[in-house]
């Protein structure tokens, strides 16, 4: 052993023990038992209707863009649950633990958390809404929508897609053991140097952290290669980058971010790995080590990965705001070039988050100019909003009051940022939980753009709307606990509250406390409703269902073909006019046309390798956390001969012959013609009006 | 989806590659990396001077993975390769740049510089470390006091 272990360590199961499972924790104990029951019910369902096979085959070893998008956005929205629930457990901690005189019961001297257990929750709650629920929903959303915003049938590397998704579900798994085994980090999200050291934090909790970060951090690399080759490479005929869908440069600019930031992140969590498995020194306080290259490291992935979540929620609005407008989105190219202006920026910008550090007057004033040039290009983009909707006609839908939310939500939070750009005002309240507000306003408004996408782009991918009526309901409730809950936080952070206290020493907070927990209450009923939602959705989903443009008014080429989108995307590949596509299309009378003839296509074949590979790193980080040195090895062999077998076997793919596309089309306009909206369906062949065409023209057929 | 991209072995990437360039490549970096370990561990050479040499191999063995690993050059055929090198030159200068400077001014105001350079002398004959001379914005201060 190259470090110290305290607590003893076996060869055949590392620093794994019995007493290692919080059986005593008043808390975890009862959950896990609730987890384990849960679990029996659901494998018990599956295998009693005999879904199995279709799981495994529809599913598990899909390598359809849009169902590894799906699965990517359920594992979002458990995880944006799992650290909801923690958020409501540090409000309730905080109102609770208020004063001398406050209660305390579970072994806590206030409240019912344990410093220890209070910092593992904070430091969860962080890492699990940014990482395994922002990050997961906005990759989910991009898997779906840029290849058939593009005019693609898949991602550029369709079996790369499924192994990105299957390494980050491996991460969820890994955190969401850490409850049931061992500890999590208690560190916070970020963590410290030299906090995370070995001498300092003994247990497994960092290594938890660690490895969860660094599997999220390959799995969302992987998938920011394969969304670059699929805009750069895969686009429609006709599609050059002046008529790329807005969402699709947003995707553009945020995906340059994660393929160039996210190995800064791999290398700081290797050297922090080097420090606590091979006793370097990298982030020690002496002996050659610097603790602050560590902050510094790990924010210049930082800061570069809050815009890389934050631009495709940029996207999203703007793809948004134009369709329930009725009018093209105002300033695309500003668009295009302000997203590209925050990707660039972003990387100068990373110092903002310590200039407490003491680097001085030159330093910090030249970040604080680099962070204020920020608000230049996302001012413009909600002045184009604003612009989008000056005049427009207007409906406001779920979707729309989502989207509205946001921009609402960006204002507070870029506002609070500008103040928090200039150091004078951070030295006072820094670490405060104004700091904390601000990035909570900043998170919300890809809340709010993430479930304005949902309602906005649900009839596309499952072929009906969700219930408008319970969408609003939610909407309003979430909004009213936003408003509870943050503006106190704000109030607070201005008296001076600093963030993370598991114990409120000044009694004069408590009634801003409450305020907030009320706010947590409310968040509750909006979970509860957007459960209602999805359940009333399903139910009435026969009535609720929908054509190829599900709104009437949408724009873009994803509209153009059926709704649920085949599993091939586009029978025929359109050609692309116009920037906005559809509405051109349907300015000019010809939204309704379809290919005379269909040829022959080449799809990729299912594999489940790319499945078998995640559960490996699932493995690799679990024995890794514990030092099970043997299943370490094991893992990593495996993996490696299954990448080396996958590679030579290539896969060929499978092609669908003209006939059968034509009997699936044929199929799927006549379940579009039993909808109201439909319209007459007319069968053209290349040219139409003038020499427009509608599809590409294949060489065989000229 | 074309059908020309369904063959990954006619991509010019691979086109290029062959297993003789791999392992020249990969037998240069490794004779590079024992150099530089074998540097370090047998303290041979003075700290600075084996920060400047251990320097030199990483250049090299940089430039070399780049060339024949990565296959990264400016012709016509890899000009995504390009692409990715034009991005990366940039952003390499700001992180490295960037916190150097940062550093640098922390320390002038952080750091007892007569307190470092005493604290140097022990890492030089007892340690493996190599101390503070590795830290940017040191090396001006310390390589005297050695």
């Amino acid at each position: 052993m190259l470090v110290d272990l305290p607590g003893g360590w076996s060869p055949l199961l590392g620093r794994l023990a019995w007493s290692q499972i919080p059986y005593a924790n008043p808390i975890l104990a009862p959950l896990f038992v609730a987890v384990v029951i849960g679990a029996i019910i659901i494998l018990g369902l599956i295998t009693y209707y005999g879904k199995w096979t279709y799981l495994w085959k529809e599913w598990l070893t899909t390598v359809d863009h849009k169902k590894l998008g799906v699965m990517y956005i359920i594992i979002g929205l458990v995880m944006l649950f799992r650290g909801f629930i923690d958020g409501l457990m540090i409000r309730t901690q905080q109102v609770w633990a208020v004063g001398p005189h406050s209660s305390g019961v579970f072994g806590s001297l206030h409240g019912y958390l344990t410093p220890f257990h209070f910092g593992q929750v904070y430091s969860a709650h962080g890492l699990i809404m940014i990482l395994l629920a922002a990050t997961p929903l906005l990759v989910g959303f991009m898997n779906i929508i840029v290849p058939i915003q593009v005019g693609a049938r898949d991602m550029a590397y369709p079996y790369l897609n499924a192994l990105g998704l299957w390494i980050t579900a491996a991460a969820a798994a890994l955190i969401m053991i850490s409850l049931f085994v061992g500890d999590f980090a208690h560190n916070g999200w970020f963590e410290y140097a030299p906090i995370f050291e070995m001498q300092y934090s003994p247990g497994v909790g960092v290594d938890y952290w660690m490895w969860t970060l660094q599997l999220l951090a390959l799995g969302t690399t992987l998938g920011g290669i394969n969304i670059l080759a699929t805009i750069i490479k895969m686009r429609a005929p006709g599609m050059t980058w002046g008529k790329l869908p807005i969402f699709v440069w947003a995707s553009l600019a945020s995906n340059v971010i994660a393929l160039t930031s996210f190995p800064a992140l791999q290398v700081a969590l290797a050297l922090v790995a080097a420090d606590r498995y091979l006793g370097a020194h990298f982030f020690t306080a002496g002996m050659g080590g610097n603790l602050m290259l560590y902050t510094n490291l790990f924010w210049i992935w930082g800061h570069p990965e809050v815009y890389f979540v934050i631009l495709p929620a940029f996207g999203m609005m703007s793809e948004i705001f134009p369709t329930f407008s009725e009018k093209p989105l105002f300033g695309y190219m500003t668009m295009v070039l302000a997203s590209m202006a925050i990707a660039g920026v972003s990387w100068l910008v990373w110092l903002h988050h310590f200039f407490t550090m003491g680097a001085g007057p030159y330093v910090n004033t030249a970040f604080s100019v680099a962070t204020m040039l920020v608000g230049i290009p996302t001012g413009v983009k909600v002045f184009n909003w604003a612009f989008t909707m000056y005049r427009g006609r207007l409906t406001f839908n779920a979707a729309m009051l989502w989207a509205i939310g946001a921009l609402f939500l960006l204002l507070v939070g870029g506002l609070t940022g500008m103040m928090l750009a200039i150091p004078a005002i951070n030295y006072m309240v820094h670490n405060s939980v104004f700091v904390v507000a601000h990035f909570h306003s900043m998170l919300l408004v890809i809340v709010y753009a993430v479930f304005g996408s949902v309602l906005y782009w649900f009839p596309k991918v499952f072929g009906f709307k969700l219930d408008e009526f319970w969408a609003k309901t939610m909407f309003w409730l979430f909004s009213a606990g936003t408003v509870l809950v943050f503006v106190p936080m704000y109030m607070l952070g201005f008296m001076g509250m600093t963030r993370r206290l598991e114990y409120v020493f000044n009694t004069a907070w408590q009634p801003y406390l409450d305020v907030m927990e009320l706010g947590i209450v409310v968040y509750t009923l909006s979970v509860l409703a957007f459960i209602v939602l999805l359940y009333v959705s399903v139910r009435d989903h026969a009535k609720n269902r929908v054509g190829a443009d599900a709104w009437g008014t949408s724009r873009s080429l994803e509209w153009l073909t059926h709704s649920p989108v085949p599993f091939y995307n586009f029978a025929v590949l359109p050609h692309v006019n116009e920037r906005d596509e559809l509405a051109w299309r349907r300015e000019h009378g010809i939204d309704h046309v379809r290919p005379e003839h269909y040829d022959d296509i080449h799809m990729p074949n299912n594999t489940g390798v790319a499945i078998i590979i995640g559960a490996l790193t699932f493995v690799l980080g679990f024995a890794l956390t514990w030092r099970i040195w043997w299943l370490c090895i094991v893992a990593l062999l495996a993996i490696i001969v299954l990448m080396i077998i996958r590679s030579f076997r290539g896969d060929p793919g499978y092609i669908i012959t003209g006939a059968e596309l034509q009997r699936m089309e044929e199929e799927a306009y006549r379940r579009e013609a039993q909808i109201a909206d439909s319209h007459h369906i007319h069968p053209v062949s290349g040219g139409v009006v003038g020499n427009a065409m509608a599809y590409q023209r294949n060489d065989s057929s000229k | 989806m074309s059908h020309s991209a369904a063959d990954p072995t006619m991509h010019p990437e691979v086109q290029l590659s062959t297993s003789k360039g791999y392992f020249l490549g990969f037998a240069i970096s490794a004779f590079l990396m024992l150099v530089a370990t074998f540097l370090v561990t047998s303290h041979s050479v003075p700290p600075f001077g084996l920060l400047m040499v251990i320097s030199v191999c990483a250049g090299i063995a940089v430039i070399a993975q780049i060339y024949f690993l990565l296959h990264i050059d400016i012709s016509e055929h890899n000009i995504w390769n390009t692409v990715a090198l034009v991005m990366f030159i940039p952003l390499f200068l700001i992180t490295i740049g960037l916190t150097w400077w940062m550093f640098s001014q922390l320390y002038l105001r952080t750091m007892d510089m007569s307190v470092m350079s005493s604290a140097m002398q022990p890492a030089v004959h007892a340690s493996a470390t190599p101390g503070m001379a590795d830290m940017p914005g040191m090396n001006a201060h310390t390589d005297s006091g050695n």
